[in-house]
C-alpha cells in the first residue's frame, strides 16, 4: 500500500470542473512530481489533498486512513505538510515566529527547539535573519522559511507546490538539493506540482502530466525525460526545422 | 419543424445551372452576380461569427485568380492548397479554377512526406498554406520540390522576421491580384472562359488501401453534373444554413460546402476546429447537416449519456417518447399512414421531449441530415427519425464526383442508399460488386493509366470496391467494401462493417475494427469513448490514471464485455465476437491508424496491431 493513495478523484469549483477523475500513488520515501501547464489542476491536486477543497468524488488515503473530507488541520496532523504556491509566509512576522508558526502544534518545548535548530542547520541563511521581517527576505529566502516552516511539525508527506516559481536558475539548483536532501537525509516523502519540468524529473522518482483535470502521461522520471511530448511540450526540445525558429507546436498524442 | 409530415425535398423545379453555363468556373461567377449580397459563408474570429456575402466571396476569388494570373499560371496549371476548412479555402479553390487553373486539396493533418508527395505527384506550381506550421511542411522539403514557384501564407503570425523570395502572406497576393486587375480589366473574364467542359477541375487525393494516394481527375463537366443533381442527392435550398467540419480536401464536404452552393445557395458555416463540432452545432443550430457516422454516433451518446445524469422521471418520459416516435417511424419506413391517435400522441411527445432533445444535440433547426462516406447503423438511422430528424444516408466516393443514389421525396428507407441518379446507370458485377456508368464518372487517376484501367472498364463502367444488393425496385443496399469481407476458415461470409456498426451504437465504443479473415472465429479490436467511459469508471468507482490504465481496469473491460455480448445476441453465431481486446491509445484524426472522417483504417489496424490479434487467436477466449 502506497503511503498517499488518490482515487478518482474529481474536484469543481462551482460549474467548473478542474479536476475529471485524477488517481495516483505516492509511495513513502519517493519524490513524485506531477508536471502540467497553468490551469492543468496541479494547485487544485494539492488543495484537494490537504483538504483545503473538498472533492466533489473520489477519495484521498493517508497512511491507511480516509482524508477527504477532513479538515486541512486533522490533515496537517496527520503528517502532510502544505507548501503553497508563492510561499505565503506571514510578512509582517519575523523568521523566527513565521517557523515557531509552523510547530504552532507542539507543545513540548524541548522538541520545538530541537526542531528549529534542525531548520537552522539546513538554511543557515535563516538563522542570519531570523529576527528580519519575513516580507524583507528575497523570494529565494522566503521559499527556504516556508520550507523551514513546513519542516517544523515533522511532516512524513510534503506538498511542494511550485518551489522553484519566480527564482533564479541559481536558486533553483539550491532549492532543488534542499529537497533531496530533505528527502534522503530526513525521509520526507515529496509529492512536487511543478512547471518547471527539468527541475522536477531531475529529481522524481516517478511522475505523471497533468493536462485539464486528466492524468495523461505517467511513468519514472528517467523514462518520462526521454518521452518526446514531454521533450517537445515540457522541456523545450525540438527540431528547429529549417527556418531557424518555430513557433508552432505539433499536436499533442501522449502514447 | 415539428412533426415527421414535412417534406424532405422542396426539389429545384428546375435545372439550377443557367444556360450556357458548362464550367465550375462561368457557374461561380454567375452565382455571384446573381446572389451578391445574399450571405455565402460565416466563421468564427476571435470568438464571434462573421459573414462573408457572395460578392466577398467573388472579390476575394476574382483577385485571387487575377494574382496567380499575374505570377504566370496558364491554363491547366495546379494549385494546391494546404489548410483546415477555411473560407480562404474557398476563395483561392474558385479563384484557381476561375483563372483557368486546376485546383487539389491537401489535408491539413498530413505529413511533410505526404505533402510532399501530392505537390510532386499533381505537379503543383503554386502552393496556399494555412500557417507557420503548414508552411514549415513545405520548406522542409523545399529541395524535392523544384516545381513549386510560389507559397501563400494565409495566417503570418510568427513569420514578421521570415523572409524569402518564394514566400508571400495572402494580403500581398491580393494586392498583386489588385495591381494586375487595374492593367487587364478584362483578365477576369476571359479567364472564366478559358476551361473547357472536358478540362480537369479538381484533383481530389483519396488514400488507397494499398499503394500511395491516387490523385482521381474530376472534369468541369463531372461537377456540373454533380451539381445538378445534387437536389435529388440531398436537397437543399438558399435558405439553408450547413456546418463545415470535415476537411475540405475530402469529396463529401468539397461537394457540400464548396460546390454545392454553386447551384443552389445557402449559408456555409465553417466549425472552428475538428474538436469543437458539438459547439458549433449547437451555436449554428443548422437545417441541413450531413456528416459522418462518427459524428451521428457521438450525438446519440451524448443523449444517453445526459438521460444518464438525469431523474428517474425524465428518463421515464424519454423512453415513453422515444418510444411513440419509433413506432411513428416505423409507419414512415414502411410508407403506411401514421393514425391519428398516434400523431397526437406524437405531437405531445415532440413537445415535451423530443425537441428539447434536439435542441439539446443542436438539431434544433435540423429539416434533413444525412450520413455519409461510411455506412452507418441502421438502428442509428432509427433512433433519428423517432426523434423526428429524417435521416439518410448518402452513398457516393470520389470517383464519381461524390454523388450516386437518391430517395424520393417521401421514402424513408432504413439500411438503404436508394435509387440511381437521373443520367446513371448501376448495375451489380457477377460478385456483387456495385458498377456505375454516366457522367458522374471521373477522368481518371492522375498519372495512374494502370489504376485507372482498374476503376473504369472498356465499357466505361466504374468498378466501385463496393458490394450490393440490388433489389428489383432498382434500390440499392450496401454490404460493405469488396475487400473487405471476411471470409471464415470456415467458409462463411461476414461483413465486418455490420457488426462494427453495431459495436458503435454503444456509447462507450467509439470505433471497432472485427477480424476474422482465415480465423476460426472473429474478434475485435475496439476503441472506447474516453469521455462516456471516465465517467463510468467515476461513478463504479473504477481507478485509472491515464487512457492506457482505464483501458486496462476490469470494470472497463467488464463493462465492454457486456456490450459485446449484447451485439452478439443479435448476431448469428458464427458472426459472434468471441475475442476482443481493447486498444490502449488515444487516436486523432492527426495519427495515421485514422482516417480523415474518423474511422479506423482497416488495414493498417490489422497491421499494427498484429500481435495483440495473434494473441486473441492463440488465446482464443474473451479477454
Amino acid at each position: 500500500m502506497a503511503l498517499l493513495e488518490v482515487r478518482n478523484v474529481e474536484t469543481y469549483y462551482g460549474p467548473v470542473v478542474a479536476l475529471r477523475g485524477v488517481s495516483l500513488d505516492v509511495e513513502a520515501g519517493q519524490i513524485v512530481a506531477v508536471l502540467g501547464a497553468n490551469g492543468a489542476g496541479k494547485t487544485t491536486l494539492l488543495k484537494t489533498i490537504c483538504g483545503a477543497i473538498d472533492p466533489h468524488s473520489g477519495s484521498v488515503a493517508f497512511d491507511g486512513a480516509r482524508l477527504d473530507g477532513r479538515d486541512t488541520w486533522e490533515v496537517a496532523k496527520r503528517g502532510i505538510a502544505h507548501v503553497p504556491e508563492g510561499r505565503e509566509v506571514f510578512r509582517h512576522l519575523s523568521v523566527h515566529d513565521n517557523l515557531m508558526m509552523g510547530g504552532y502544534t507542539i507543545r513540548d518545548r524541548g522538541r520545538l527547539a530541537e526542531d528549529m535548530k534542525r531548520v537552522y542547520d539546513l538554511f543557515p541563511r535563516l538563522q542570519e535573519r531570523a529576527r528580519q521581517h519575513a516580507g524583507d527576505l528575497s523570494g529565494g529566502e522566503q521559499q527556504m522559511l516556508a520550507l523551514g516552516r513546513a519542516l517544523m511539525m515533522r511532516p512524513k508527506l510534503m506538498l511542494l507546490d511550485e518551489p522553484s516559481l519566480g527564482l533564479s536558475p541559481l536558486l533553483v539548483t539550491e532549492i532543488l538539493n534542499i529537497v533531496r536532501q530533505l528527502n534522503e537525509a530526513h525521509g520526507v516523502t515529496i509529492l512536487l506540482v511543478e512547471q518547471n519540468a527539468n527541475m522536477a524529473l531531475d529529481l522524481a522518482d516517478f511522475g505523471y502530466v497533468l493536462e485539464v483535470g486528466r492524468i495523461v502521461l505517467k511513468g519514472a522520471g528517467t523514462r518520462l525525460k526521454d518521452n518526446d511530448d514531454v521533450k517537445e511540450f515540457y522541456l523545450g526540445i525540438r527540431e528547429d526545422g529549417v527556418r531557424g525558429v518555430r513557433r508552432w507546436k505539433r499536436k499533442k498524442q501522449w502514447r | 419543424m415539428n412533426e415527421m409530415t414535412a417534406s424532405r425535398a422542396p426539389a429545384a423545379p428546375s435545372s439550377v445551372i443557367p444556360p450556357g453555363v458548362d464550367t465550375v468556373a462561368k457557374l461561380f461567377w454567375s452565382t455571384v452576380e446573381a446572389r451578391g449580397d445574399a450571405p455565402a459563408m460565416t466563421h468564427k474570429d476571435f470568438g464571434i461569427w462573421k459573414s462573408f456575402s457572395w460578392r466577398d466571396y467573388g472579390a476575394h476569388a476574382r483577385l485571387t485568380g487575377l494574382a496567380l494570373r499575374s505570377l504566370g499560371l496558364k491554363p491547366g496549371d495546379l494549385v494546391a492548397i494546404l489548410a483546415e476548412s477555411i473560407p480562404e479555402w474557398l476563395f483561392c479553390d474558385m479563384g484557381a479554377i476561375g483563372a483557368g487553373g486546376v485546383s487539389v486539396g491537401i489535408y491539413p493533418t498530413s505529413s511533410r512526406d505526404q505533402v510532399a508527395y501530392v505537390l510532386t505527384d499533381a505537379g503543383a506550381r503554386f502552393v496556399f498554406v494555412e500557417d507557420e506550421e503548414q508552411l514549415d511542411k513545405v520548406l522542409e522539403k523545399r529541395a524535392e520540390l523544384p516545381g513549386v514557384e510560389t507559397i501563400v501564407v494565409y495566417d503570418m503570425k510568427g513569420l514578421r522576421s521570415f523572409s524569402d523570395p518564394a514566400v508571400m502572406s495572402y494580403e500581398a497576393l491580393l494586392d498583386l491580384g489588385r495591381a494586375y486587375e487595374a492593367a487587364h480589366p478584362d483578365a477576369w473574364e476571359t479567364s472564366l472562359q478559358v476551361a473547357k467542359p472536358e478540362d480537369p477541375a479538381i484533383f481530389v487525393y483519396t488514400s488507397g488501401t494499398t499503394g500511395p494516394p491516387k490523385g482521381a481527375k474530376l472534369s468541369h463537366a463531372n461537377l456540373i453534373f454533380a451539381i445538378e443533381h445534387w437536389r435529388e442527392f440531398a436537397p437543399t435550398t438558399g435558405r439553408d444554413h450547413t456546418l463545415a467540419f470535415l476537411p475540405l480536401c475530402h469529396m463529401a464536404e468539397r461537394m457540400m460546402t464548396g460546390l454545392r452552393p454553386l447551384g443552389y445557395g445557402g449559408v456555409v458555416n465553417f466549425a472552428e476546429s475538428p474538436d469543437t463540432v458539438l459547439e458549433n452545432l449547437q451555436e449554428v443550430s443548422p437545417t441541413v447537416f450531413i456528416a459522418v457516422p462518427r459524428i451521428w454516433e457521438k450525438l446519440h451518446a451524448l443523449v444517453q449519456m445526459s438521460l444518464g445524469d438525469g431523474t428517474a422521471f425524465e428518463r421515464w418520459a424519454y423512453r415513453r417518447a422515444i418510444a411513440v416516435g419509433e413506432a411513428v417511424a416505423e409507419r414512415r419506413v414502411a410508407g403506411k399512414p401514421v393514425p391519428l391517435g398516434l400523431r397526437a400522441l406524437y405531437a405531445l411527445a415532440d413537445l415535451l421531449v423530443l425537441r428539447n432533445t434536439r435542441r439539446l444535440i443542436g438539431m434544433g433547426h435540423a429539416r434533413l441530415i444525412g450520413s455519409g462516406a461510411a455506412p452507418i447503423s441502421p438502428d442509428l438511422m432509427r433512433w433519428y427519425l423517432a426523434l423526428g430528424i429524417p435521416m439518410f444516408e448518402l452513398y457516393g466516393q470520389t470517383e464519381c464526383s461524390g454523388v450516386a443514389t437518391y430517395y424520393g421525396a417521401d421514402e424513408y428507407r432504413v439500411g438503404t442508399v436508394g435509387r440511381a441518379l437521373a443520367g446513371t446507370e448501376l448495375k451489380l458485377a457477377p460478385d456483387g460488386e456495385i458498377l456505375m456508368r454516366g457522367p458522374h464518372v471521373f477522368m481518371g487517376y492522375h498519372n495512374k493509366p494502370e489504376r485507372t484501367a482498374e476503376a473504369i472498364d472498356a465499357e466505361g463502367w466504374l468498378h466501385t470496391g463496393d458490394i450490393g444488393v440490388l433489389g428489383n425496385d432498382g434500390v440499392l443496399k450496401i454490404t460493405d467494401r469488396k475487400s473487405d469481407i471476411i471470409i471464415t476458415s470456415g467458409g462463411k461470409n461476414i461483413t465486418p462493417s455490420e457488426i462494427e456498426n453495431k459495436l458503435k451504437f454503444s456509447p462507450y465504443i467509439t470505433d471497432a475494427v472485427v477480424i476474422g479473415d482465415g480465423r476460426k472465429f472473429v474478434s475485435a479490436l475496439i476503441m472506447i469513448d474516453q469521455d462516456n467511459v471516465e465517467k463510468y469508471a467515476l461513478k463504479q468507482r473504477i481507478v485509472f490514471t491515464d487512457y492506457a490504465s482505464l483501458t486496462r481496469a476490469q470494470g472497463v473491460r467488464d463493462l465492454v464485455a457486456g456490450e459485446v455480448d449484447r451485439v452478439n445476441r443479435t448476431l448469428a453465431n458464427v458472426e459472434q465476437i468471441k475475442a476482443f481486446r481493447l486498444l490502449d491509445v488515444l487516436l486523432t484524426a492527426e495519427d495515421e491508424e485514422m482516417t480523415p472522417t474518423l474511422k479506423l483504417r482497416r488495414k493498417f489496424v490489422h497491421e499494427k496491431y498484429r500481435p495483440e490479434i495473434e494473441a486473441m487467436y492463440a488465446k482464443g477466449q474473451v479477454g
